[in-house]
């Protein structure tokens, strides 16, 4: 990919952007980060704050993929659950506290997805979500972004989603927020597999390097 | 093939790879800095889009998040972090230092024979303990979630397969629990012990790992002049002082 090297040196500079992505942040001010360091030496007390922080956006997180509240909260009861388990594992210098957290909210969420998916059947035999999503994509294009739009709301994220081109945010609806898989998605949108990988990295990047620009 | 696997990343930091391509690319990435860095950021960014996503979770999420922490063990930190765990490896060694220094011939002071609070408590509740009704591994249960979620609850390493010990001085109680605990000799059980500043030594609990390697024991106690809690193994029943070396330790 062309924007190896450029992805490098923005890395850098976009780990600024981001709560506690700065390593000299995260050693002094990433109150989160440290939390979880706390709660991986089992701090019960630190993992409540860590809860009262980010319970939110892993319930809603999970809400948002699996669909079914019920499922949600037990997605996320799971997720969070892990969270106070796996803490110790936690590296600064691999990221911040959120997406430690949100990392393992969102696999659980979509491991669901697909075993529901799996178990009905659904996915790849029937297909409703992908043929629906297929068809919105080949007669309303508009409205697939209208649809995601409503949905993300916070004014950052519209922001980035913005900077992506429709393609590139069908892509992330599909894998993202609906469980995908990379294969997947290249079935659904009949195109090759190496492009549905690079259509998902491209809008990675492109997220990444916009959000850094907002700050 | 690497190039193949790297162009996986974006699928990745979005999770939309299959178990194997996961497991591919975790080994791919242990090997590969570029990707390292590429994927903090890329994660960074998914987890800006999971975060615009919060809403405000059911009210009783949250307690049952915290009853089942209280019931979890957490992993260690990967080998090479704070070691304050006394490995059994170690102590095992005949010349190792834990077992030259032994236990400090101390005679229990008759005063100070009642650390042990005679609740109903104190003693050998233990989860694992086969013929434990499940009502009583319930009551433990219950009170070991009282403890591990008290405000004051502070939890240490022990040193036993991923044990650790949460002690609050709210609830006047100590807890031992984790899993992957090793089996202890034939005919002897693990026993806990109390370890006073003057180096005399309380008998606790004595408990069993469950077959699967957990084990959950509580003890109350007032914390008052506690310097240390041990683990060995002792004869099937416990002992009133330590017969074997030690296995655990956790200081204060």
């Amino acid at each position: 990919m062309t924007d190896d090297a450029e992805g490098q040196v923005s890395a850098d500079g976009r780990l600024s952007a981001v709560p506690g992505g700065d390593p000299e942040q995260r050693r002094d001010g990433d109150p989160l980060g440290d939390l979880l360091i706390r709660t991986g030496r089992g701090d019960q007390a630190a993992f409540e704050e860590v809860y009262d922080a980010l319970a939110g956006a892993v319930h809603g997180l999970a809400l948002r993929i699996v669909r079914d509240p019920q499922l949600a909260e037990d997605v996320a009861q799971e997720a969070l659950v892990e969270v106070w388990r796996v803490a110790a594992r936690f590296r600064p210098e691999q990221g911040s506290a959120r997406s430690f957290v949100l990392t393992i909210a969102h696999r659980r969420a979509v491991d669901r997805v697909r075993s529901e998916q799996s178990h009905a059947d659904r996915l790849l035999t029937h297909g409703p979500r992908h043929a629906v999503a297929a068809a919105e994509q080949a007669d309303h294009p508009e409205q697939v972004v209208e649809a995601i739009d409503a949905q993300w709301r916070a004014a950052r994220v519209r922001k980035g989603l913005a900077a992506l081109t429709p393609l590139q945010r069908e892509a992330l609806e599909l894998t993202y927020y609906k469980g995908y898989t990379n294969r997947q998605l290249a079935e659904s949108l009949g195109i090759p597999l190496g492009t549905a990988k690079a259509r998902i990295r491209d809008a990675m990047i492109r997220l990444r390097d916009t959000w850094e620009g907002t700050r | 093939m690497n190039d193949n696997i790297h162009s996986l990343i974006g699928a990745y930091a979005v999770d939309a790879v299959t178990p194997d391509e996961r497991a591919d690319f975790d080994a791919h990435l242990a090997a590969c800095e570029d990707c390292a860095t590429e994927l903090v950021g890329l994660r960074e960014a998914a987890a800006t889009l999971g975060a615009a996503e919060a809403t405000a979770p059911p009210a009783a999420l949250r307690a049952r998040v915290m009853d089942q922490v209280g019931r979890t063990a957490q992993l260690p930190p990967v080998a090479g972090d704070d070691a304050r765990v006394t490995p059994r490896a170690e102590v095992t060694g005949a010349s190792s230092p834990r077992e030259r220094r032994g236990w400090p011939r101390l005679a229990v002071a008759a005063a100070v024979a009642a650390v042990l609070a005679v609740g109903g408590l104190a003693g050998s509740t233990l989860l694992g303990q086969r013929d434990s009704t499940s009502e009583d591994q319930r009551a433990l249960e219950k009170d070991v979630m009282m403890v591990t979620s008290a405000p004051d609850a502070h939890a240490m390493d022990l040193g036993l397969g991923s044990a650790h010990l949460v002690m609050s001085d709210k609830m006047g109680s100590v807890v031992a629990m984790g899993e992957d605990c090793p089996e202890p000799e034939d005919g002897m059980e693990y026993q806990l012990w109390v370890v006073m500043e003057d180096g005399s030594k309380h008998a606790g609990p004595t408990f069993m790992p469950d077959p699967d390697g957990s084990f959950m024991t509580l003890m109350e106690m007032d914390m008052e002049g506690v310097a240390a809690f041990a683990v060995t193994e002792e004869p099937a029943g416990g002992s009133d002082q330590p017969t074997t070396d030690v296995v655990a330790e956790v200081g204060l």
